[in-house]
């Protein structure tokens, strides 16, 4: 189900917080049924993966948190729950990849392709896998405590709200939440505001931006100008895109008594590539840092070591977003930049430069990865890097481009996203002071999103492929 | 703190309402008609995925909300940003275009090696039919007939207006690749270029459709027809026909498929000069004859003119004037590529005295026809033997 949905706006939401709140308890089991429901809305079957990868976990923390610290079984068992947890992950994310790339290495040897097995992916998967991982660690490194019963960790894992695409949840954020949590007028109402003002950005910022950056990027051989403004379209429907979900995930939360870590802080405002990771998806940079980058040896093994390091980090990174060759070299690309900032003292190159001139170098660095992460292939990015710098022309049918991009509602919507992205306002901070001024002008664009939601296609969150 | 208080209220009163509203207000409606609430359909179906995904899209289609408010949208939507929807783009000078047509050239076609063809290669279903129709003696000639951006670039797009680029690269490559099957075609593309050339006011397609004016269909015809007699496939027949002018008045498919009366209104409808073709002896209008010895399918650049108003005055109608005798037809609306073929499966009797078998089809269906491009088989020479 995608929040951004009549049938989730309309009837699952109403459904569920009314049965919530007139539960007096077991109000986790209620949200672990629910949460089931709406995960298996989109494919019953994915919903028994999650069970399986829930309750593998589940069964290792218990068996760690049941074993003498130190004890082979305790370290057995967590082997045992991210060798279980990786597998699923790379089975279902990376075997169709590891497949074609076998092939494409026996056709240069001269060797016949073998069939491929055509996997189906379960959307949010690498959400809920690193979720669910994220309790045997907790609990083996002693930084949470064991939690009290299956249905509360299940719930945790699949919990409707932030299940698909975020921000990653760590168990020991969350834990003493699933046991004891607030629900107040107050909580639940900043949590409706985060959720109108993020449908809004989804529906009325996002889609909108989508139209022209998916022709440009579909295009044959765009200009060079319409590739800037596609790759910029792209850019801010990205932010817009995964920021609104970020947003709804963490209203919807609050509105059944939990709080979320924030996802994102100003992005587009980043004075360097280490800023912009500081700013950007928090929740998997945070999860990457303490849950790959220390155990690897963070800084504490030498600059040579430290630079390595980043460089792994964002290079699985990378490939957790996608089975494709472009998303390795989206992370080696930030992994690379980070570790040559690292290496100035966590500058970048730029930094003597005006502040508005390290924001702009930034983001147009930003625009080079986003290409790698939007291009279908490596051959379309390289194309598509031509475009941008002039190296082929527009040809055929792509001269048409214009006629698409440069329309009275994409121009506003983008000097719109221009403003949004420069100004800084967070949604958090914007509902965190709540006006009659400010209540009236959410519930205004929150109805004007529902109407626009009619007209617009299918839509789903762009972090849902991952 | 009681502003605060107020405020919170406010918002989650309002916010509930909205939410809760819309599912009791359309189940009261449903309830009023003596209906069932439809919300409760998804209890009568096994929820598997097909289920699931059909049940949300008649919830969202039969919404009352989506209903009242979706024009309104449609409309503010048009006249704040100048967007149509999904179908449809705005051009220049008040010209419309469907967007899958503009969609078609802007998009690489056939798919690279890299991102192979995701769907039957038309090519395959072009030879294999025409190989078919060979082995009893049936001739075929492919009429790929061009989508309007690719008659009508300038109209759409003001950098072409400046470059006059050829926009058509893909239909032209592929094209290329019928001539090297030995797959006989004729090119409307250069066809309508150079009468573009001769008279750049030429009005070859309507400016709110995304079909041919009566002078581009006319055209059509007759380069068809001289193909024919050139080729010797099919020899002229004695009926005469004449023309006689009738004029129509057409709101256009485009702004049909928008489906926003708000916004028909703002265009004027277009005035089309139509030569409906009647037979001189009878004085009656044109029709098909089942025995003709040559057969027509296509999609509806057929049926403008012919089946709609004013009737017997399309591409059928004026190749038939051209040949001096009736054709035989199969027109289904964006179903040239494959539900044409389909249907003569089922009606063998059509292909019985057959000489000739001339396929339109529109470009864009190269890539977006109806159930793409499957083999099928030609009905076997006994059925047609016995029917």
């Amino acid at each position: 189900m995608v929040f951004t949905s009549h049938i989730f706006i309309f009837y699952f939401l109403p459904l569920t917080l009314l049965v919530y709140y007139l539960l007096p308890v077991p109000r986790n089991f209620f949200l672990l049924v629910m949460s089931y429901i709406f995960y298996g809305w989109w494919n019953p079957w994915f919903a028994s993966l999650m069970l399986f990868a829930s309750y593998v976990n589940y069964v290792c923390g218990h068996v760690i948190a049941t074993s003498p610290v130190g004890s082979a079984r305790r370290k057995r068992a967590l082997v045992a729950s991210v060798v279980i947890s990786l597998t699923t992950l790379g089975f279902f994310k990376y075997f169709m990849f590891f497949e074609n790339n076998l092939n494409a290495m026996l056709g240069v040897l001269g060797a016949g392709a073998l069939p491929v097995i055509q996997i189906t992916l379960p959307i949010g998967i690498s959400f809920f896998i690193f979720q669910s991982l994220s309790y045997p660690i907790d609990v083996y490194r002693g930084d949470s405590p064991p939690v009290r019963n299956f249905f509360d960790f299940a719930c945790f894992v699949a919990l409707f709200p932030q299940l698909i695409a975020g921000p990653i949840v760590r168990y020991n954020t969350i834990a003493e939440q699933l046991v004891q949590r607030d629900h107040t007028m107050e909580k639940f109402a900043s949590g409706a505001a985060l959720f109108m003002l993020g449908f809004a950005k989804k529906i009325l910022l996002a889609n909108q931006m989508g139209g022209p950056a998916d022709a440009v990027f579909a295009a044959e051989s765009p200009a060079m100008l319409d590739a800037w403004f596609g790759v910029v379209a792209y850019a801010f429907q990205i932010y817009f895109d995964f920021s609104a979900y970020s947003d709804m995930a963490i209203g919807l939360g609050r509105m059944f008594g939990f709080e979320f870590p924030r996802n994102f802080n100003a992005p587009y405002l980043s004075d360097s590539i280490t800023d912009f990771w500081r700013r950007w998806h928090i929740s998997l940079s945070t999860f990457l840092r303490d849950y790959l980058y220390i155990p690897l040896g963070g800084n504490r093994h030498g600059e040579r070591r430290t630079y390595i390091n980043l460089t792994i980090v964002m290079l699985l990174g990378g490939l957790w977003h996608g089975a494709n060759w472009t998303f390795v070299i989206w992370g080696a690309f930030h992994g690379l930049l980070l570790a040559f900032e690292r290496w100035r003292g966590k500058e970048s190159v730029y930094s003597r430069l005006p502040r508005p001139l390290r924001v702009g170098i930034t983001f147009v660095l930003v625009l080079f990865s986003w290409v790698l992460f939007r291009a279908v292939d490596i051959h379309a990015a390289t194309a598509y890097f031509k475009a941008m710098f002039g190296l082929a022309s527009a040809s055929g049918g792509s001269v048409l481009l214009d006629s698409i991009l440069y329309t009275r509602g994409n121009l506003i919507v983008m000097a719109l996203c221009a403003a949004l992205a420069i100004c800084g306002t967070q949604a958090h901070d914007w509902v965190a002071r709540l006006t009659m001024p400010r209540v009236v002008l959410l519930l205004g664009l929150f109805v004007l999103a529902l109407m626009t939601m009619f007209v617009q296609a299918f839509n789903p969150f762009l972090y849902f492929q991952f | 703190m009681a502003v605060s208080r107020r405020v919170q209220l406010s918002l989650v009163s309002i916010f509930l309402l909205v939410i809760f509203g819309e599912g009791i207000a359309q189940a009261l409606i449903e309830l009023g008609r003596g209906e069932r609430p439809q919300a409760l359909d998804l209890f009568t179906r096994t929820p598997n995925a097909a289920n699931l995904r059909a049940y949300e899209t008649e919830m969202e289609k039969t919404a009352w909300s989506a209903k009242a408010l979706r024009p309104v949208m449609q409309y503010a939507r048009y006249a704040g940003y100048g967007d149509l929807g999904e179908k449809a783009l705005i051009g220049r000078d008040g010209w419309l275009f469907y967007r899958p047509g503009v969609t078609f050239l802007l998009e690489p076609w056939p798919q690279t090696a890299a991102t192979p063809m995701p769907q039957e290669d038309p090519l395959e279903a072009i030879v294999a039919f025409r190989d078919a129709l060979a082995e009893r003696g049936i001739a075929l000639l492919v009429v790929p007939a061009p989508g309007k951006p690719s008659v009508y670039p300038e109209r759409l797009s003001g950098r072409v207006a400046r470059t006059r680029t050829d926009v058509h690269g893909p239909t032209r490559t592929f094209m290329e690749r019928l001539g090297e099957a030995g797959v006989s075609y004729v090119d409307l593309f250069t066809l309508y270029r150079e009468a573009r050339i001769a008279d750049p006011d030429a009005q070859l397609y309507l400016a709110r459709d995304t079909h041919w004016s009566p002078a581009g269909l006319r055209m059509a015809a007759s380069a068809v027809a001289d193909r024919i007699r050139a080729e010797g496939w099919v020899a002229e027949g004695a009926v005469v026909y004449e023309e006689k002018v009738v004029t129509i008045q057409r709101q256009g498919d485009v702004l049909r498929m928008v489906d926003t009366p708000r916004i028909a209104a703002e265009f004027e409808l277009e005035r089309v000069d139509c030569q409906q073709i009647i037979e001189t002896a009878t004085g009656e209008p044109y029709h098909d004859d089942p025995a003709s010895p040559v057969l027509v399918l296509g999609d509806s650049f057929l049926r403008i003119y012919e089946r709609d108003e004013p009737g017997s005055a399309g591409f059928i109608a004026h190749l038939a004037r051209e040949m001096k005798q009736s054709m035989a037809s199969i027109v289904s609306d964006g179903g040239a590529s494959t539900l044409v073929r389909q249907e003569l499966q089922r009606k063998p009797e059509l292909l019985r005295g057959k000489k000739l078998v001339i396929w339109e089809f529109v470009e864009r269906d190269l890539r977006f026809g109806m159930e793409g491009w499957k083999l099928v088989s030609l009905p076997n020479t006994e059925t047609v033997a016995a029917s």
